[in-house]
């Protein structure tokens, strides 16, 4: 993302970036547009009358694109707020700790899973209390196996390491 | 009648004896429709209270869960969710001055003064009084629109859907809230982004980057919960907010017969708003507070009053949200199309159990239908009871930091995707849609769009090209067929409106008052 937040404050030459988080945002889009326009790229397209695969993908990645150039044009007309401040621990520890879990429920199971997820969770939050998160996350983890294993007995492998 | 027949069959599916088999007692027949419908209404108003989770992410967590139900108590309990959230949403919002939804931004702003004041009971009963009337007139609204609809709507061709779908979307960029021409970019997103996985009619995959996950395409509750659930989590960690409870005792809960009388037309006419509101597509529920609020206000003797703890300015809002929360049904059910992001995760719940929404299914699966509409008006029954005896209940709840809660979410919401397909790589991709849906906050991009796009995507393509194979490639279809030309005409009205510098600051008025 950075790249997309450093061509806002430097593009343009001369002109001014009245509007940087408009500009920024029309850049995300072009990025996303000129990426499904890539990919999409082998599809065939076909005829209105018969549609090909890459019809409707081709076409929408064009509107998004032209969305994002609209929007890069009018950061340079009107004024606008600033960009926000990336925090980036938030999004590291919370978005880690999904990732962490998606790794563990398979090959360790539920058991470890929950807490190690939680608690990687925690370092995202200046509040937290280590002894309290520990013990939290034990029995939230206990919590769920008992319910979405034991009462409503979905397939969820709760220890696999032995 | 034929109303009183099919309100009459919806009162036997929902009190319908079915033999279950409980642990430890054996099997015995249970109201299982009304159990359904009394946990949906509970977990409701249990995620209406707390702010941060809402029930867009509360659907998706339960959506594997109903698997195993049979699927009209599973709406039941789906829905009773949906409309509890927003009974819910006022306790938080009168209590600590947090709106716990969307839907209750403005009840913060008198109900949290009657609370200083000393009056949070009256606040609370009001409000819960107002919706619980909302609640029955909207059931009605639903019963009495179902199958005029529904005959219409069997009228329609793969043209007048699009056409149809056309305009729901530029209702929804008109409702949302900020620029027009990002609340647009976000739909054609959502579409784009319902394009991925294979193509259903050449059986070509599309956009997958050639992973094995994506040839189905985007899973919704994966979307959603990234787009919704986690990027919550995201910005409530980076702005953390001061939960400024209200202390001392709530007083009592009936309101004096005075505040009755001052709240009755407030709440008639919050009530016809909302319904009105929350049947159009896009944020139709969200937006029927707002116009209470300024309705109210407007036509008051002493407008100063408001926001220092008028009765009015909760008894109005709070029906209009009840109201909008139903009615946003209907198109659902008579049409088949979602207005709304909880009504897309509707049709989610609905496929997973091999009832298309649309027309038919009010011919198809009466049950269903007016189960559901019957199961509304017994849900705001057991909300008013719910709400009122156990607020202290609630307000304990309250005092959860959010630095517990946040943990707690996050891996009911890990459980949740994971128990979809039992896939780990799910997880994976809603990691990927919350840093998209951080990203998008972060540019101020409304996400709910997004969501709606997504949705309609797979039916308006298949539309589409059915409307384009009928027509011979000729896009003139749409205009020449008066149905379809008539809803064009009205979405780009809609659009230019919108798009108008005077309209557009006057909608940021509604926005930000």
């Amino acid at each position: 993302m950075a790249g997309t937040q450093e061509g806002a404050s430097h593009g343009g030459g001369g002109l001014r970036v009245r509007n940087p988080q408009d500009g920024a945002a029309g850049l995300f889009l072009l990025a996303v547009a000129a990426f499904a326009l890539w990919q999409g790229a082998d599809l065939p397209l076909g005829t209105l009358r018969s549609m090909g695969a890459g019809m409707l993908p081709t076409s929408l990645a064009v509107l998004v694109g032209l969305f994002g150039f609209i929007l890069v044009v009018l950061a340079f007309l009107e004024d606008g707020p600033a960009l926000e401040r990336w925090n980036l621990r938030g999004p590291i520890f919370i978005l880690g700790s999904v990732i962490v879990f998606a790794l563990l429920i398979r090959t360790a199971g539920l058991a470890i899973a929950g807490p190690v997820a939680m608690l990687v969770s925690c370092f995202a939050s200046d509040e937290v209390r280590w002894k309290e998160a520990v013990i939290f996350s034990v029995c939230m983890t206990a919590f769920c196996i008992l319910l979405f294993k034991v009462m409503l007995s979905l397939p969820i492998p709760v220890f696999t390491l032995f | 009648m034929d109303l009183f027949a099919n309100l009459a069959l919806g009162f036997s599916t929902v009190l319908k004896l079915v033999d279950v088999n409980v642990p430890l007692l054996g099997v015995m027949p249970l109201p299982v429709n009304i159990l359904l419908c009394f946990i949906g209404c509970l977990i409701g108003t249990l995620i209406g209270v707390l702010p941060g989770v809402g029930p867009i992410a509360t659907i998706a967590i339960l959506l594997p869960i109903t698997f195993g139900l049979d699927p009209t108590g599973a709406l039941i309990m789906l829905a009773g969710i949906y409309y509890g959230a927003q009974y819910g949403g006022s306790t938080t919002a009168i209590l600590v001055n947090i709106p716990g939804e969307a839907t209750s931004v403005v009840t913060t702003l008198d109900g949290h003064q009657m609370a200083k004041q000393g009056r949070a009971g009256v606040a609370l009963g009001i409000a819960a009084l107002g919706s619980f009337f909302a609640g029955c007139v909207a059931t009605l609204v639903i019963a009495a629109l179902g199958l005029p609809l529904t005959k219409l709507a069997l009228l329609f061709g793969p043209a007048e859907y699009f056409s149809l779908m056309v305009m729901g979307l530029v209702f929804a960029v008109v409702l949302a809230r900020g620029s027009v021409v990002k609340a647009l970019a976000m739909i054609v997103l959502g579409l784009l982004l319902s394009t991925v996985g294979t193509d259903l009619e050449s059986g070509q995959e599309r956009l997958t980057m050639g992973l094995q996950d994506l040839s189905d395409g985007v899973d919704f509750a994966v979307l959603a919960m990234g787009l919704f659930g986690f990027a919550e989590i995201l910005r409530n960690i980076e702005s953390p907010e001061t939960r400024d409870v209200v202390r001392g005792s709530i007083g009592r809960l009936l309101p004096s017969m005075a505040d009755l009388k001052q709240s009755f037309w407030p709440v008639v006419r919050g009530t016809g708003l909302g319904a009105i509101l929350g049947i159009l597509p896009g944020n139709g529920a969200v937006l029927g507070p707002f116009a209470s609020y300024t309705l109210e206000k407007k036509i008051a003797k002493d407008p100063r009053r408001f926001g220092r703890g008028a009765i009015e300015g909760v008894a109005g809002p709070e029906s209009a949200n009840n109201a909008g929360a139903q009615t946003a049904f209907i198109p659902l059910l008579t049409l088949g199309i979602p207005p709304n992001a909880v009504m897309a995760l509707m049709v989610g719940a609905m496929t997973i159990h091999g009832i298309i929404p649309g027309p038919q299914v009010m011919t198809k699966n009466p049950n269903l239908f007016w189960g559901m509409v019957v199961s509304m008006w017994i849900g705001n029954l057991m909300l008013l009871i719910i709400n009122l005896p156990l607020v202290g209940l609630w307000v304990k709840l309250l005092k959860v930091p959010y630095r517990l809660m946040f943990p707690a979410i996050l891996i009911f919401c890990c459980i949740g995707i994971y128990s979809i397909n039992n896939n780990p790589s799910d997880v994976l991709f809603t990691a990927f849609f919350g840093l998209i849906g951080y990203v998008l906050i972060k540019f101020s991009f409304e996400p709910a769009p997004l969501l709606l796009g997504f949705v309609l995507g797979k039916l308006m393509e298949e539309k589409l090209r059915q409307a384009l194979i009928l027509s011979r490639g000729s896009f003139s279809t749409f205009i020449e067929r008066p149905v379809s030309a008539g809803l064009l005409v009205v979405a780009a009205i809609m659009l230019v409106l919108a798009l108008l510098p005077s309209i557009q600051k006057s909608r940021d008025e509604v926005f930000t008052e």
